[in-house]
C-alpha cells in the first residue's frame, strides 16, 4: 500500500456525519479544462477543531489560472458548512470566517505568480504506469480500523440517519 | 388533451387529478427498496463540442407500442447505466469484492477512507474500460485522468468519489440492437455520448425505525463503467431494449455479471417530452431505482404519460428539473429531490492518481482479441440463413450462443441444431430451472445425436429419448445407443420378418384391411414398430408393410 501525505480525510463520518469537509475555494477554483493551465485544487479540511491543510505532493504545485484575480471572494462559510454536511453556530461561523478568509487570501497571493511559462503539475510526478495487477489481497489490520470506528453495531457502521443527499 | 390519447391508462387519470390521487391507480404488489443514491452529472459534465455522430435512423414504421404519448409530442429519452465490473479486487485497493460478503469485511485503508491511504489502479479496470470503448465502437482518448467528485454521503467515505470528468476514457459511439419482433421488430443504432471509469459508493441501509442508517463499505471502491447515452430513445421499449443489449454486450465482453437485482448493472434514465417537429428539448426528468428492464420500460411510459397530461392541461412549468423515483408497488415514479441549479461537485483533478494513458499497441491488442460482439454474432447467424426470432433466440444469451456456436463447429446441421435448442433443450432448462451450462449434455454430443439421426442410425424418436438422457445425466450418443442396443433397424430382412409376424399375429384386422379398411395400415405400423422396439427405420418399414399388406396371398 502506498501511504502519503496530503490525504485529507474523514476518518470516516464520525460524529454527525460532519467532522470534515474538504472545501475548494470558490469562484478561482472554477476549472476550465479546455485550456491547458490547471488551476489548483487545495482542500481545505475543517472539523470542530477547525484543521486546515493544504495537499502537496512533492511539494510541486501550479497555482496559475488563465484569469488571474488578485483578491479572492471572502469565504462564504454558511454555505461551505452546508456543503460539509456540518452545523455551525453563529458564533463558530464568526470565529471560522476570518481564519478561513487568511487561508484563502494566501491562496490569492498564489495565484498572483505568474506561471504562464510553467508546466501546470497535477499531481505528483508519477513517471511510467502505475498499475497493479488484478490480485486480491486481504487487509490484515482490519478489526483496528473497525474499533476506530465511532459507532459500529451489529457489523454496520452505524450514522445519523440519511434519506436524501441535498 | 388529444383525443388520440387511446390508452385506458390514461383515459383512467383523466378523470382524476394525477398530483393528487395516483398511487391509488397504480397499486400493485412488492415493495422495492433498493435505492441508489448516486447522482450523476455526467451529461452536464461532458464540456466538449461533439456532435452526436450516430442519429437514430429514420423511422420507417410507425410506433404503435407506445400508446401514452399523445401524437402532439415526442419523448426524449437518454439512458446513463452503471455497470460493475467483475474485476477480482477494487479499483484502487486489493481487496476483493464478492457480492453478498459479510458486511464491512472486505474493507481497507483506502477504501475506508483512511487518511494518508493512497489509491493504485487496478489495470484490469483499464482493460475492461477499453473493451467497453471499443466494443461500443467509441474513440479512445489515449490521454485521459481521474478526477474528484465532491460529496458529502455517509456511503462515500472519503468524502468524495474517484471518478472521469472533463476527459472520459472513451466517447462517441453507438451501439446497435434489433428490436424483438413482438415490439415492431427492426434493426436500431443507439448513440453513446461517453464512457468513463469510476468508484462505487458503500451501501447505505435504513433502519426500521429510521432512527439511524446503517452503512456497509464492501461495495466502496468497487470498479464501474458509467455509460452514457445519447437522448436517441422515443420510447420505454426502446430504452428496456437499449440496456438489455448493453447487458448482452457487458457479458459477452465478460466484463461484468450484468445483473439488474444484484445493481451490477443500474440504469438511471432521463425523459422530456417536447412538441412533435420542435428541436429544443423539454425539461429534463430523471428516474432512477429502476432494476429491472421491464421497469425502465414502465417507468418512462409513466413518466411520458405524466408529463403529457401536465402539458395538455397547460400545466408543462409543472414539469421541472428534478430526480423522481420509480416505485415499483405503486407503479408510478415520485420526487425525491429538486434539483437547484446544477449540484456543486467541485470536480478537479485526482492527484493522488497518474494519467491514464493508452498505448496504441495497448488499444489494438485488446481490439485484437475482442470476442465477437452481440450484434456481429446476430449478423452471422442471420447470414446463416436463420429466421430473426433464431438469431434473437440464440444470440440472446451469451452461454446459448457459445453452445450453438459449438454444436454447428462439430459439423451439425444448423438449422437443425437451432431447432433441437429451441425446442427441447430450451424447454428442458425451462422446467428444470437450469442454464445450459449446467445441463449434462455437451454441444459435441448434440452435434453427435444430429449426425445419428440425419444419417439414419437411430430415428428422431429414439433420438429424442436420448437427447433428454443426455441432458440429465451426460455420457455420449454412442454410449447410449450401445448400452441400450437403440441402433435402427434399417436392414430389409429383419423388417420382412417383423412385418410378416405382425401379419400373422392378426389375421382378422389384415382381412379387413384387404376388404378395404385401407386406414388400418397405421395399425400394422404401429405393431411393426413395437415389435422392433422402436428402432425399425419408419420408411422402409412402411414400405415393406405396404407390399405386404397389398401382396396377393
Ligand atoms: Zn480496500
Amino acid at each position: 500500500m502506498r501511504m502519503g501525505m496530503g490525504s485529507c480525510r474523514a476518518l470516516l463520518m464520525g460524529r454527525a456525519v460532519a467532522a470534515t469537509a474538504s472545501a475548494s475555494i470558490q469562484k478561482t477554483q472554477v476549472f476550465n479544462f479546455s485550456r491547458k493551465i490547471s488551476s489548483n485544487s487545495f482542500g481545505l479540511c475543517f472539523s470542530k477543531s477547525v484543521l486546515i491543510t493544504c495537499r502537496n505532493n512533492n511539494g510541486v504545485r501550479s497555482c496559475s489560472t488563465a484569469s488571474i484575480r488578485s483578491s479572492l471572494e471572502p469565504p462564504d462559510v454558511p454555505r461551505l458548512a452546508e456543503t460539509a454536511r456540518i452545523s455551525l453556530t453563529q458564533n463558530e461561523v464568526e470565529e471560522f470566517a476570518p481564519k478561513i478568509r487568511q487561508v484563502i487570501d494566501w491562496f490569492g497571493q498564489l495565484q498572483d505568480v505568474d506561471l504562464h511559462s510553467v508546466e501546470p503539475a497535477i499531481r505528483a510526478d508519477t513517471e511510467g504506469s502505475n498499475l497493479r495487477d488484478d490480485v486480491p489481497e486481504t487487509f490484515e489490520n482490519r478489526e483496528a480500523m473497525i474499533a476506530a470506528v465511532p459507532s459500529f453495531e451489529e457489523q454496520y457502521i452505524k450514522v445519523p440517519k440519511v434519506l436524501n443527499k441535498e | 388533451m388529444s383525443s388520440m390519447m387511446a390508452s385506458t391508462f390514461l383515459r383512467s387519470i383523466q378523470n382524476h387529478p394525477l398530483m393528487l390521487y395516483p398511487a391509488a391507480l397504480f397499486i400493485r404488489k412488492k415493495v422495492v427498496l433498493y435505492c441508489t443514491m448516486k447522482s450523476t452529472e455526467s451529461q452536464t459534465a461532458t464540456q466538449e463540442k461533439q456532435n452526436p455522430r450516430i442519429k437514430v435512423p429514420p423511422r420507417t414504421q410507425t410506433i404503435t407500442t407506445t400508446n401514452n404519448v399523445s401524437k402532439d409530442y415526442e419523448a426524449v429519452i437518454g439512458i446513463e447505466t452503471h455497470v460493475q465490473l467483475n474485476t477480482l479486487t477494487k479499483a484502487f485497493c486489493s481487496c476483493p469484492y464478492n457480492y453478498g460478503s459479510p458486511p464491512n469485511t472486505s474493507v481497507c485503508p483506502i477504501c475506508m477512507g483512511l487518511p494518508g491511504a493512497l489509491p493504485v489502479l487496478n489495470s484490469k479496470v483499464i482493460e475492461y474500460a477499453v473493451k467497453v470503448g471499443l466494443a461500443l465502437n467509441c474513440k479512445l482518448s489515449l490521454n485521459s485522468k481521474f478526477d474528484r467528485k465532491q460529496y458529502f454521503y455517509p456511503d462515500l467515505p472519503k468524502g468524495y468519489q474517484i471518478s472521469q470528468f472533463d476527459v472520459p476514457i472513451a466517447t462517441g459511439g453507438y451501439l446497435d440492437l434489433d428490436l424483438p419482433m413482438e415490439f415492431g421488430g427492426g434493426h436500431w443504432k443507439f448513440g453513446i455520448t461517453r464512457v468513463h471509469m469510476e468508484e462505487d459508493a458503500g451501501k447505505l441501509l435504513h433502519s426500521e425505525s429510521g432512527s439511524y442508517s446503517q452503512v456497509d463499505l464492501n461495495r466502496a471502491g468497487v470498479p464501474l463503467l458509467e455509460i452514457v447515452s445519447e437522448p436517441d430513445m422515443r420510447t420505454g421499449i426502446e430504452a428496456a431494449e437499449y440496456a438489455a443489449e448493453l447487458q448482452r454486450l457487458v457479458r459477452y465482453l465478460g466484463v461484468s455479471n450484468g445483473n439488474m437485482q444484484e445493481g451490477s448493472l443500474r440504469c438511471d434514465v432521463n425523459v422530456s417530452i417536447r412538441p412533435i417537429g420542435q428541436s429544443q428539448f423539454g425539461t429534463k426528468v430523471e428516474i432512477k431505482n429502476l432494476n429491472s428492464f421491464s421497469s425502465v420500460s414502465r417507468a418512462i411510459d409513466f413518466e411520458i404519460s405524466r408529463q403529457v397530461q401536465l402539458h395538455s392541461q397547460e400545466k408543462g412549468d409543472q414539469i421541472i428539473q428534478e430526480t423522481r423515483l420509480w416505485e415499483e408497488g405503486a407503479q408510478k415514479t415520485v420526487t425525491m429531490r429538486k434539483k437547484e441549479g446544477l449540484a456543486d461537485y467541485r470536480y478537479f483533478p485526482e492527484p493522488d492518481l497518474p494519467g491514464v494513458i493508452l498505448t496504441k499497441e495497448y488499444v489494438d491488442a485488446i481490439r485484437d482479441s475482442l470476442p465477437e460482439a452481440p450484434e456481429m454474432k446476430r449478423r452471422r447467424y442471420e447470414k446463416m440463413g436463420l429466421s430473426m426470432q433464431d438469431v434473437l433466440f440464440l444470440a440472446n444469451d451469451i452461454n446459448v450462443a457459445q453452445f450453438f456456436d459449438a454444436t454447428i463447429a462439430k459439423g451439425a446441421d444448423v438449422k437443425l441444431a437451432t431447432n433441437w435448442i429451441m425446442g427441447d433443450i430450451a424447454a428442458y432448462m425451462k422446467n428444470e430451472k437450469l442454464t445450459i451450462n449446467e445441463i449434462k449434455l455437451v454441444p459435441r454430443e448434440l452435434a453427435e445425436l444430429i449426425a445419428s439421426i440425419k444419417g439414419g442410425t437411430i430415428s428422431g424418436k429414439i433420438g429424442k429419448e436420448i437427447l433428454f438422457e443426455l441432458l440429465a445425466k451426460g455420457g455420449t450418443v454412442k454410449g447410449l445407443i450401445k448400452e441400450k442396443d437403440l441402433v435402427q433397424i434399417v436392414d430389409p430382412v429383419e423388417i420382412e420378418k417383423m412385418v410378416e409376424k405382425v401379419l400373422a399375429e392378426n389375421p382378422q384386422q389384415l382381412e379387413q384391411y384387404r376388404g378395404g379398411k385401407t386406414k388400418l395400415q397405421g395399425y400394422f405400423a404401429g405393431q411393426v414398430m413395437k415389435v422392433s422396439k422402436g428402432k425399425a427405420n419408419p420408411g422402409l418399414l412402411n414400405k415393406i408393410l405396404l407390399e405386404k399388406l397389398n401382396a396377393k396371398s
